[in-house]
């Protein structure tokens, strides 16, 4: 195929429209960065909600000796594991009950109730069966992430196209074919679309874990900044968890673009 | 143009006349439960026959079971009752060498042109290194060369439906199953498909099913047309279509004798309709 006969766009790294979404976007975090510097510095006390120049000081701080990244990583790490748990036991439990519709029927109350658990009130028994190790936090996160996985892996597999099985099935397909060909990939939107959905709440399951019990982590950390009113820790322990999250949402986006081919 | 009269299941160079039949369909029944308990009974009682190389068209209104008789003949839904014979072997399953086309293209979204007609390839077990060439090959005929590398969603519906049909020619059917394959697509771009279909199969005369519900698709592309009446589904009367062959789709329909088995064959499904 010669190039004049390609009739596609050239996507440009820089396109306008990106241009424009990044100021949007640079003009929010100044305008609430900015009032929250007004305020700080005007009307209410920093010791009530610290200010912006002074988490700034104390993220640069624990960046430089190290307690940020001993943090961060302790928090990050049990999230992520807690994630890749999650997806396997949901995916693999999502296909059995899509395989065993009755068994689905069955229990679909059960997990349910299940899901609607508030975690912070299992998180003594987590505690008491996983200990105050990396374990419990790993399992508190789990008990969050792995629900969703389970509910769009079965809505993924009730929404791939009859049509498409049905045609492979006429050229006689075998059903793994058929898993791997049509199934998966016609999946692989509702998974990352869990994964987007998990990773905030693999990191609330994280901290929760941190905030029962711990001595690392920025659940930690904040809950130890508060005890001792110390505003301004408890902020830059928060900042931490927003710019990771962000990150790890990022990181999922430009997963799903290199997995899935724009349509 | 003259008119050809001699038998018209065997066209082009197609051969023994005395051959097995490709398709046989006995006294089959088929039966769905309704939602509320109920039974509905959507074909009763069809017999049919498919010469090798012959292209049958099954005509009749909306909801008459024509598309349940093709999914029955390939496979994809048993029968209530009865029985269906492809090439020889009694129908269990989707049989070899049988290759469907929906209405809708449902070609992969994710897939370009080129790998949805290479699964094709890899379905009918053709070697790898075989696969680029046979493709090239399929999309030069279809006029879809500058189109490879394209997804679905890109192109028009004349297009998708082109690939669509490029996928089971690379299949290699020995019977094509084809249900209202242009039923989707605009006038102008139905008269190009169809034309083509007709210079393909001319080409390589295999066993065709079309199901459609435009009477005049029917007419100029077939050996024979059979009406169906339903629910529940059932042959109601059969055409034999003595036009001659190679046929030109579209100047095919200048004949007075197009026009007259045009006219039957709507008499047929009006007088239908005004029974009900």
């Amino acid at each position: 195929m010669s190039a004049e006969t390609d009739v596609r766009p050239a996507r440009p790294f820089l396109s306008p429209a990106k241009v424009r979404l990044w100021f949007d976007r640079l003009l929010v975090f100044v305008l609430s960065v900015g009032a929250w510097y007004v305020v700080a510095n005007t009307i209410l006390d920093p010791f009530w909600i610290s200010s912006p120049e002074l988490v700034a000081e104390r993220l640069w701080r624990i960046t430089l000796n190290g307690d940020l990244w001993w943090h961060s990583s302790a928090t990050v790490w049990q999230a992520l594991l807690g994630l890749a748990l999650g997806l396997v036991v949901g995916f693999g439990f999502g296909l059995l009950l899509a395989r065993y519709p009755r068994l689905a029927e069955a229990l679909d109350p059960y997990i349910m109730g299940l899901y609607s658990l508030p975690r912070i009130a299992l998180a003594p028994l987590f505690i008491l069966w996983f200990g105050i190790g990396l374990l419990s936090k790993v399992m508190m996160a789990f008990s969050f992430v792995v629900f969703i996985f389970l509910l769009n892996t079965m809505q993924g597999l009730k929404e791939v196209d009859r049509d498409h099985i049905d045609l492979m099935r006429s050229m006689r397909a075998s059903p793994a074919f058929i898993a791997r060909r049509v199934q998966l990939p016609a999946m692989l939107p509702w998974l990352f679309a869990a994964a987007r959905i998990s990773v905030g709440l693999a990191l609330i399951g994280s901290v929760l874990g941190e905030l029962l019990g711990a001595n690392r982590g920025l659940g930690w950390y904040v809950e130890h900044a508060s005890g001792r009113l110390d505003t301004t820790g408890v902020f830059a322990g928060l900042t931490a968890l927003m710019i990771i999250a962000v990150l790890m949402n990022q990181a999922v986006n430009l997963l799903e673009r290199w997995l899935t081919p724009a349509k | 143009m003259e008119r050809a009269t001699s038998a018209p299941q065997t066209p082009g160079e197609s051969p023994a006349a005395c051959a097995p039949p490709r398709v046989k369909v006995v006294g089959v029944s088929k039966t769905f439960p309704t939602p509320d308990g109920g039974v509905a009974r959507v074909i009763e009682n069809v017999d049919l026959t498919l010469a090798e190389g012959e292209f049958l068209s099954i005509v009749g209104p909306s909801g008459c079971g024509k598309s349940t008789m093709l999914r029955l003949i390939s496979g994809l839904t048993p029968v209530s009752e009865g029985r269906i014979v492809v090439a020889g072997r009694e129908v269990t399953e989707p049989p070899p060498g049988v290759g469907f086309m929906f209405q809708r293209d449902t070609l992969l979204p994710w897939a370009t042109v080129s790998e949805n007609i290479s699964i094709a390839l890899e379905l009918n077990g053709t070697p790898p290194a075989a696969r680029p060439a046979r493709i090239a090959e399929l999309l030069k005929l279809l006029g879809l060369e500058r189109y490879a590398d394209y997804r679905p969603s890109a192109i028009s519906g004349g297009m998708r439906q082109r690939a669509a049909l490029g996928r089971l020619l690379a299949y290699g059917p020995e019977l094509y199953l084809m249900d209202e394959p242009f039923g989707a697509l605009d006038a102008m771009t139905k008269m190009i498909l169809g034309r083509e279909l007709l210079r393909i199969w001319s080409q390589d005369a295999k066993s065709v099913v079309f199901v459609t519900h435009d009477i005049e698709e029917a007419v100029g592309l077939s050996d024979r047309v059979i009406v169906m009446e339903g629910p529940p589904g059932r042959i109601k009367s059969e055409y034999r279509i003595d036009l001659p062959r190679p046929r030109d789709f579209r100047a095919v329909r200048l004949l007075p004798e197009f026009r007259d088995l045009c006219e039957r064959i709507w008499g047929d499904i009006g007088r239908h309709s005004e029974a009900e």
